[in-house]
């Protein structure tokens, strides 16, 4: 055993000498290598290409640690896709603005980490450099807090106004000037939550009553008159989802069993339109229903996608599915189905001619895109860093 | 395999039948009733007294299980695992006072019972016994029935670490929603 190691020290040794050997030829044909300058930061173009999506990790099993990712879903490792991340602490939500080249995330801190006082404050992020270049910080904090939505942080009026939810369980919206990134209003919403842009200045929210209740503002944010529709949902027996997709300032709200309501979102006011089936009559005995987390966005093309599963009942809504769906949505025409590789939780569409479906797979917390055109599988994108990626947008919202 | 778990579980069978705790009270009934025709002296009398008491309330199951009867329409980490029990909070946690609810079938009973879904407050994500059943959830405009939102309301710190499960009346119809 010890002349063993004797044999094994003496190896080691000589290994040491011919790499040191190796070190030491140096090849001084080639010039050495320029110093580098410290300090250096990349940077990202100001307007996002169509290929890349905004993948918000809620970071569920530490949410003071959310996130967001910005992937570009056109490249093939790791180390190209993953252009840079920004922070959205504690079950937070974010909306965007092209034409402002910022991102907006409301977030929440403590000021001892898990206790101590707490700040709710909306971090405004350039999009260029990934840094942050301002914040509102509410007097009193009470914005909605919960599993990520996509109408929780909207801008409205050519992103003039930024609508911010608030949840205390009093519900209300903050409405901040973006050009001065100052609160100038707040409007109380009671019973009804998040804000879904509607007509030039204004947004509706989806009430606990089955109503739909329109609020218009004025340039300065003050209010100028809410609305509430008539009953056209029970939120008991037949409720739909507050995801939504948008086609033309139409909102495509589906419901829990496989309906979905146009909204008209054009006007002043929120114009509720005939609900259509999603799903045949074959496919109804079947349960086949709508399920996920962020279960359906739109293209540019006039097509909403919506993830679908069989055998639904009370309890699978938040599940996820199996395929995703797409409809020409003026047609109420199924147009294709995919067939996902595993499972998928939440989904969304980019912009642009040819629209991709980047896909949450809830089994390992990978993405997976595919063509929204053919429905061809197309690769998988993981071992980002990824922890729990629940919902997922295109790089940019109009 | 089948083969052997349907052996395993016939021999099972056959020794519950000979050998389970309700054979036992089985012949011991038998004995009892064979003891009512002997008179009683008073003392045994008041001995006997309880067992005509009324039943305590049941419940069965696991409460660190996710399949477990309150857990119906829950979506979180449970207490259970973390320190706390299905009705109270981890040691250093403040249980906040606002919450949503669902309605469960208790299977011991048959009855439905409201049952108050108090979130655990003050420590980052108890990260154990994640547990997602959703059974009458209902999206985030129906507050009062919906489990997507952060129920750390009205207490210190907004930070939520886990979720029990509170048995707070008898629900009205057994339909209920």
């Amino acid at each position: 055993m010890r002349r063993f190691k004797n044999r094994v020290s003496w190896a080691g040794l000589l290994a040491s000498t011919v790499l040191a050997a190796t070190a030491l030829a140096q090849d001084s044909s080639l010039p050495p290598l320029p110093i580098e300058a410290t300090g250096t930061v990349q940077s990202l173009p100001a307007k996002y290409p169509d290929e890349w999506f905004l993948v918000h990790d809620a970071s569920f099993f530490h949410m003071s640690d959310g996130k967001v990712y910005v992937i570009d879903t056109s490249a093939d490792t790791v180390a190209e896709q993953v252009k840079g991340m920004f922070n959205v602490v504690l079950m937070g939500n974010i909306g965007q603005s092209r034409r402002r080249g910022e991102i907006y995330a409301a977030e929440t801190f403590h000021s001892r980490g898990t206790r101590g006082t707490r700040m709710d404050v909306l971090t405004i992020w350039d999009m260029a450099s990934l840094a942050p270049k301002g914040e509102v910080v509410w007097p009193t904090p009470k914005r909605y807090m919960g599993m990520p939505q996509r109408f929780a942080v909207t801008p409205i009026d050519n992103d003039n106004l930024l609508l911010v939810v608030n949840f205390t369980p009093a519900t209300s919206v903050t409405i901040i000037d973006l050009d001065t990134r100052e609160i100038v209003n707040e409007v109380a919403t009671p019973g009804c939550l998040m804000a879904y842009p509607t007509g030039q200045r204004g947004f509706s929210s989806l009430c606990a009553d089955g109503r739909l209740m329109s609020t218009q503002l004025a340039r300065d944010g003050s209010l100028i008159k809410q609305t509430r529709s008539d009953v056209f949902f029970n939120s008991d027996d037949s409720p739909i989802f507050e995801h939504t997709a948008f086609i033309e300032g139409t909102a495509y709200f589906p419901s829990f069993s496989g309906e979905v309501y146009p909204v008209n979102m054009q006007g002043k006011v929120a114009q509720v339109g005939k609900p259509w089936d999603l799903v045949t009559k074959e496919e109804r005995a079947g349960n086949w229903r709508p399920g996920g987390i962020g279960l359906i966005d739109a293209d540019d093309h006039g097509h909403f996608y919506i993830l679908m599963h069989p055998d639904g009942a009370d309890g699978t809504q938040n599940g996820g599915g199996s395929e995703v769906w797409v409809f020409a949505a003026a047609k109420r025409e199924r147009v294709l189905k995919i067939q996902l590789q595993a499972w998928g939780l939440s989904l969304a569409v980019s912009r642009g001619k040819k629209p991709m479906v980047l896909v949450t797979n809830p089994t390992d917390m990978s993405l997976e895109l595919y063509d929204g055109t053919s429905g061809e599988y197309i690769r998988s994108v993981k071992d980002f860093g990824q922890e729990t990626p629940l919902m997922l947008h295109a790089s940019y919202q109009d | 395999m089948n083969f052997l778990d349907d052996l395993f579980e016939r021999r099972s069978r056959q020794l519950a039948q000979r050998s389970s705790r309700r054979g036992v009270l089985k012949q011991l009934g038998g004995l009892l009733v064979g003891a009512a025709a002997v008179p009683l002296l008073p003392v045994a009398r008041a001995v006997a007294a309880p067992q005509a008491a009324p039943k305590a309330p049941k419940e069965m199951g696991d409460e660190s299980d996710c399949d477990y009867w309150r857990y119906c329409a829950i979506d979180g980490f449970l207490c259970s695992c973390c320190g706390g029990t299905k009705n109270s909070c981890p040691p250093g946690t403040e249980m906040s006072p606002i919450t949503w609810i669902g309605t469960c079938r208790n299977p011991a009973d048959g009855r439905n019972y409201v049952i108050s879904y108090n979130d655990c407050c003050g420590k980052s994500s108890c990260g154990i016994c994640l547990c997602q059943r959703d059974e009458g959830d209902r999206p985030p405009y129906r507050s009062d029935k919906t489990n997507d939102i952060n129920w750390c309301l009205g207490t210190a710190s907004a930070v939520y670490h886990c979720s029990t499960a509170i048995v707070v009346g008898v629900a009205l119809d057994k339909g209920a929603k």
